[in-house]
């Protein structure tokens, strides 16, 4: 006797469902591969993972963590908006509105501010860990140029969000962050009066930083991620690389030249196809294979429905959790309303400019604000050009790792002593005196 | 079957440019002048307006009424007006090195910026801290018995190592900057 059909068996059976559905059950391999494969939001993924991948500490997830982060962000994002003006007559009274007359209006603004801080942490760490990992390295250098680019847009979030609450620690921030621009040589002030769209920060350099914060950073993100992730799925995750590429070029030299075997294949066979442009022979290039994805051992992988998604959906609601808790335990800072003339003390910039606003303590504003961070950057988008070392071995990257730490450890020290170490005037204050420090 | 009439390879040696070669310049041409018009409207779009700076000349109080060695603020311009001895100043409000606002320290008699420390007498001229010259001025004149600020021009301030001229108190308003 077969067993009844259940409702669910007879909701799948249906035309609707196969028509919105339209690949075989999960329980077999062949429906688990042709779901990935053909589930637009699955297809982010590639079918098949590392085995090693599995282990939270091959990755510690930090990249997932970054994209749930701005999914929260983007989400409580358009719930704020809802509520804001960016006008300076208005916006302050916004924030006092969302506390007041908002239902849970100030926990979607503290969920959006911590969220917002945390971001910037985790796509730091994801930074790190791939630096560590020696995950930059050929073929993926370009990638990491993307993941560069990718943290300065989350940068230049945070600082255009921390303007809008309009408040004395939003606008004296912002001051000292934006006039560090001016110390640019010849364009520097140029610059600055675009960015604010006048000389001081006011009306138009408020609906300046709103646009840029909720439009074009946004879809500057959305372009960079997809690229971003698409590379990861096309080129695989380091993850599953030997240690040491034997020679990083190789692969690539290989395609190059089997692709112009083939280009003079077909010219020899058809050469009126060849004389057309050649739109025939990019025929013979297969179309879904990176040109530099290595064939893999089937046994060291692992279906990505389920094994991965499984575990991302946990980290997902892990990350979701703690914003919501930090959310009801921390309330989002607001001040009084901004007052252009008198700078509260002491005046920081946002947390993460601090150790920049250290550094201008000791050093000349040129150096300390514009060659030094300039030099940072630029140092991390020539980072896998230059170390051309194909080893991912940390015994065959001292020299790398070693320097990467200490100039990391200078900047978190700066950041800590600038956030918990200054008081007004940027004088020494230990925070067991008295601490000076607003997220 | 009708004959056609053969097309006629046109030998590349001889053509000076192909059309291959016009349509490839062409399309970057027009790209490029695609991205120039881009590039002009956005910046004219967002080209900063004057007036958001400032730019008003405000009529003040009579000279006498700024005491010798005294500070007094002026909202609508953000700035300060100073006396020493005869001389009168109006200092912008604005910090040369990161833009906060200065505040004047009456046990002090010196401004004293409250970000980065910096110093400066109560004529602007620079005494310590990381600013890299003294505060802005406005010119100032006296017009009919008052004293008349043009906010529009700001002229840079004296630079690092003009010797003070006016003497400060001995209280201070900020602990002493370590950078």
């Amino acid at each position: 006797m077969t067993p009844r059909p259940t409702l669910r068996d007879r909701w799948r059976a249906t035309a609707l469902h196969r028509s919105i559905v339209r690949t075989p059950p999960l329980d077999s391999p062949r429906g688990r591969a042709l779901h990935a494969f053909g589930n637009v939001f699955l297809h982010l993924y590639p079918v098949r993972v590392p085995r090693a991948l599995l282990a939270l500490r091959s990755t510690w997830r930090l990249g997932f963590v970054s994209t749930v982060l701005f999914a929260i962000l983007a989400i409580t994002g358009i719930y704020l908006m809802f509520f804001y003006t960016p006008a300076v007559t208005f916006a302050y009274g916004d924030m006092q509105a969302l506390r007041t007359q908002v239902g849970f209006g100030q926990l979607i603004r503290n969920v959006h501010r911590w969220a917002g801080h945390l971001m910037v942490i985790a796509v730091v760490l994801h930074l790190v860990r791939v630096f560590v990992d020696g995950a930059y390295k050929a073929p993926r250098q370009f990638n990491w140029v993307i993941g560069v680019l990718l943290l300065l847009v989350t940068l230049a979030w945070s600082f255009t969000g921390y303007l809008l609450p309009w408040d004395q620690l939003a606008y004296w921030a912002v001051t000292v962050g934006s006039d560090l621009l001016h110390y640019v040589p010849v364009v520097g002030g140029t610059l600055r009066d675009f960015l604010l769209g006048g000389t001081a920060i006011g009306q138009a350099a408020l609906r300046r930083f709103y646009v840029i914060h909720v439009a074009v950073l946004t879809l500057a993100f959305l372009v960079l991620m997809a690229v971003h992730i698409w590379r990861v799925r096309k080129d695989g995750l380091a993850v599953g690389d030997p240690p040491v590429a034997h020679d990083p070029a190789a692969p690539a030299r290989e395609t190059a030249l089997a692709f112009a075997d083939a280009v003079a294949e077909v010219a020899e066979a058809a050469p009126a196809a060849a004389s057309r442009g050649g739109a025939r022979v990019l025929g013979h290039v297969p179309r879904d294979e990176a040109p530099l994805a290595r064939p893999r051992d089937p046994d060291d992988e692992v279906f990505t429905w389920p094994h991965l998604i499984v575990r991302h959906q946990v980290v997902a609601l892990a990350t979701c959790a703690l914003v919501l808790a930090m959310g009801v335990a921390f309330e989002a800072p607001l001040r009084e309303l901004a007052n252009p003339s008198v700078t509260p003390e002491p005046a920081k910039a946002p947390w993460y400019f601090v150790g920049l606003q250290e550094l201008l303590a000791h050093f000349d504003p040129l150096v300390a604000g514009v060659l030094i961070p300039t030099a940072l950057v630029g140092a991390l988008v020539m980072l896998p050009y230059v170390d051309r070392n194909p080893s991912r071995r940390p015994r065959d990257r001292r020299v790398a790792l070693t320097v990467f730490w200490l100039l990391f450890g200078a900047l978190v020290a700066l950041t800590v002593v600038g956030a918990f170490f200054r008081g007004p005037g940027w004088a020494f204050v230990p925070p067991w005196v008295q601490l000076y420090f607003e997220p | 079957m009708p004959s056609r009439p053969a097309y006629v390879v046109p030998d590349p040696a001889q053509a000076e440019l192909t059309r291959r070669e016009l349509l490839q310049a062409g399309w970057k041409v027009g790209g490029g002048l695609l991205a120039l018009a881009a590039g002009w409207t956005t910046i004219e779009a967002l080209r900063p307006l004057a007036a958001t700076g400032g730019g008003a000349t405000l009529t003040l109080a009579p000279p006498d009424a700024y005491a010798d060695g005294a500070a007094s603020y002026v909202r609508e311009g953000r700035l300060w007006i100073t006396r020493r001895g005869a001389t009168l100043h109006a200092l912008a409000q604005k910090c040369p090195h990161l833009g906060c606002a200065v505040p004047f320290c009456e046990a002090s008699g010196r401004f004293e910026c409250p970000c980065h420390g910096s110093i400066y007498d109560v004529e602007g001229t620079w005494i310590a801290g990381p600013a890299p010259r003294g505060m802005d001025r406005h010119p100032l004149q006296v017009v009919d018995g008052r004293v008349v600020v043009n906010t529009a021009i700001l002229e840079e301030g004296a630079p690092l190592g003009t010797p003070s001229r006016a003497p400060g108190r001995d209280g201070r308003c900020a602990p002493a900057a370590e950078g």
